[in-house]
């Protein structure tokens, strides 16, 4: 016999059974299966077929068969085993197959959205209209999974974190949650050393997060993306509304970029005058600027200035 | 059926093709007469091992294992039916590791820009975390999600339709590197996130060798009638910048707070120094797009060579300052 074929059996019979089993009663219902005569060693492979099941997922219990608690037995539980229903539309799993789906090796949520299959429509793979994805390393990875889990089981974690501006020290962070912005995970918490909430960048870590002990509870009304950062149009409320002109030729990209924009109108030369909110003008400026001569902001005049004053010292400087 | 007993067993195999039947079984006891290949494609699986796999299924069941107690299998022009097998119509529940990525990952793409999915995610998501509960996901239901909007309206589903399809297609393309605007054919093979963009890996027509090109950069997509068998090219995980014989070493000294650059692009050296800084080689063909991140690094950044990389920067800052000291806001130059 097959061990596959021999945990398979186990699965079916320890999923349909009404009561707990004992080893024995195993062994005298799969006869073929634990054959061996001399019963440690069929016991012994037994202990590893209920490991194996155990490591893969599989709810493998012991209960006492009866009330005295005499004697132990083995069940897997019906409500313990199976995946509790859920209805996806056709739309839905096609799209976490397509977000579980990594090109080069086999992956947990790949494993998991096979799953969730089971109760779909036939036909997912011609409902995949829009064509395989691939993700790299800034969408998953070992240390992101690392401080889902600290998340996930309230546990502080320490790690050392190299800040935007290179300054390199240890961190203590009791975290709360995630937040994905721009391309990059952020893990948001408690920096135990600076009493306050931050965000760090996962791929900024500069070690793995290690546990260090019992993590505090999120304050009240905690929102995570509160406390990343975000560029010219980020979160919060707009403290501007910007009226910027763009050359012909990055006019279109622009727009597609900037959420709100409205196109005011657009000139005899093919430059388009646009409207629309910012966050930090800061942040716009910067973004401005990269454009070089294909942008220019019309309003407000203090942008404007802090823009000449900035070209004129990019030209000081050289 | 000859015992396997005499060999060692292979316990990674047989964990492996365990998990496999419990998920696939369920979903063939659910779909009568779903296709081999179609199997074998959702399972990743070869159709030649899911045989194997029915073949022993086939000899598998409960107690007594007479006739009526074994699983029935039925393979019949390529199609498969799964009988008497009941207690495997639904699969095991997801482990922990399972849910959490497949959460985390349906966040991130829900949250990448301009995906024809992120609503139907944000729908399975949220399904997700009713059923999974707390079992599963923990609290990471409530605390993962994505910030930020993701501008829609480019070409991503166009380009990812054609990748599909292996089918040429002829694109305007903004480039970054040059600003400027070309038309070129391109095969595209693999489109992928990378920094918060999508990219695209594909054979390019006009320079004759596979090139990255950004999405939100591509102005049009025209399909041709011309397919391409694919090249096995792929960019996912791939230095963005592949570096060309052609290339000027840009050294540049970075403040505090210009040092994403060095995070952002692709550098073949980096030094710090005692005062802070950090000290960058950036391989560049063309200098046009340096001497735009010099505008926007305002100051943060210091050129150390080379010299003409400074003139395109003087040449760049007086065309800028012109539409600034030459007009007014409101009496555009055309005008």
């Amino acid at each position: 016999m097959q061990p596959v074929e021999r945990l398979i059996n186990l699965v079916a019979l320890l999923l349909n059974t009404p009561r707990p089993l004992t080893f024995e009663d195993i062994r005298e219902r799969m006869p073929e299966a634990y054959a061996q005569e001399d019963v440690n060693s069929a016991k012994r492979m037994f202990e590893r077929d209920k490991d194996l099941l155990r490591d893969h997922g599989i709810p493998l219990k012991v209960e006492p068969t009866d009330a005295w608690e005499a004697e132990d037995g083995y069940i897997i539980l019906p409500d313990e085993y199976y995946l509790p229903e859920i209805t996806f539309t056709p739309e839905e799993i096609s799209a976490l197959f397509v977000a579980a789906h990594t090109p080069a090796e086999d992956s947990a949520a790949e494993e998991g959205v096979r799953k969730l299959l089971y109760g779909a429509d036939g036909g997912i793979l011609t409902g995949l209209v829009g064509g395989p994805l691939a993700t790299g390393p800034d969408v998953s990875g070992s240390r992101l999974s690392g401080v889902a889990d600290a998340i996930a089981g309230q546990e502080r974690i320490r790690f050392e974190y190299r800040t935007a501006r290179g300054v390199v020290s240890e961190r203590h962070v009791d975290p709360y949650g995630l937040v994905w912005r721009g391309g990059h995970w952020y893990v948001v918490g408690t920096d135990i050393d600076q009493s306050e909430i931050r965000s760090f960048r996962l791929s900024r870590f500069s070690s793995d997060a290690v546990a260090a002990g019992e993590a505090g509870r999120p304050p009240e009304g905690f929102r995570a993306t509160e406390h990343v950062q975000a560029g010219p149009w980020g979160l919060g409320p707009p403290a501007t509304v910007a009226r910027v002109a763009f050359s012909p030729e990055v006019a279109w990209w622009a727009m597609s970029g900037v959420p709100d924009a409205e196109v005011v109108r657009t000139r005899e030369d093919g430059w388009v005058e646009t409207s629309f909110p910012t966050t930090s003008e800061e942040a716009l400026a910067s973004w401005i600027l990269g454009l070089g001569q294909d942008a220019e902001v019309l309003d407000p005049q203090s942008l404007r200035d802090e823009l000449v004053a900035q070209l004129e010292d990019v030209v000081a400087e050289l | 059926m000859p015992s396997s007993e005499g060999g060692r067993p292979r316990p990674a195999k047989t964990a492996e093709r365990l998990r496999r039947m419990l998920i696939f079984v369920p979903y063939l006891v659910q779909h009568a007469g779903t296709k081999l290949s179609e199997v074998a494609r959702l399972f990743d699986v070869n159709e030649d091992e899911l045989t194997a796999d029915l073949n022993l299924l086939f000899l598998s069941g409960l107690p007594p294992y007479g006739p009526g107690d074994l699983i029935d299998v039925d393979i019949e022009d390529g199609r498969v039916w799964i009988r008497m097998a009941d207690y495997f119509a639904r699969p095991v529940r997801l482990t922990r590791n399972e849910a959490r990525d497949l959460y985390l990952r349906a966040v991130a793409l829900a949250g990448a820009p301009g995906l024809a999915e992120a609503p139907a995610l944000s729908g399975a998501l949220r399904k997700l975390a009713d059923a999974l509960g707390p079992d599963a996901l923990g609290p990471l239901a409530e605390r993962v999600e994505a910030a930020g909007s993701s501008p829609a309206g480019t070409m991503l589903e166009a380009v990812r339709r054609a990748v599909a399809d292996h089918r040429r297609v002829e694109i305007e393309y903004h480039a970054i590197s040059s600003g400027e605007i070309t038309v070129r054919r391109i095969d595209p093979e693999e489109v992928f996130l990378a920094i918060g963009n999508w990219y695209v890996a594909a054979w390019d027509d006009r320079s004759d060798q596979e090139r990255l090109f950004r999405v939100d950069r591509i102005r049009r997509v025209t399909p041709t009638r011309g397919r391409f068998e694919p090249r096995g090219l792929a960019g996912a995980g791939r230095p963005l910048y592949t570096p060309t014989g052609e290339d000027v070493e840009v050294r540049l000294v970075l403040h505090p707070g210009a040092r994403w650059v060095a995070e952002y692009y692709e550098t073949t050296s980096e030094v710090d120094l005692p005062d802070g800084t950090l000290e960058i080689v950036l391989p560049a063909k063309r200098l046009e797009w340096v001497a735009r991140l010099m505008l926007r690094l305002a100051g943060e950044a210091r050129i150390v060579g080379p010299e003409v990389l400074k003139d395109r920067v003087r040449e760049l800052v007086s065309r800028t300052l012109e539409r600034y000291l030459l007009t007014s806001p409101d009496e555009p130059s055309d005008a």
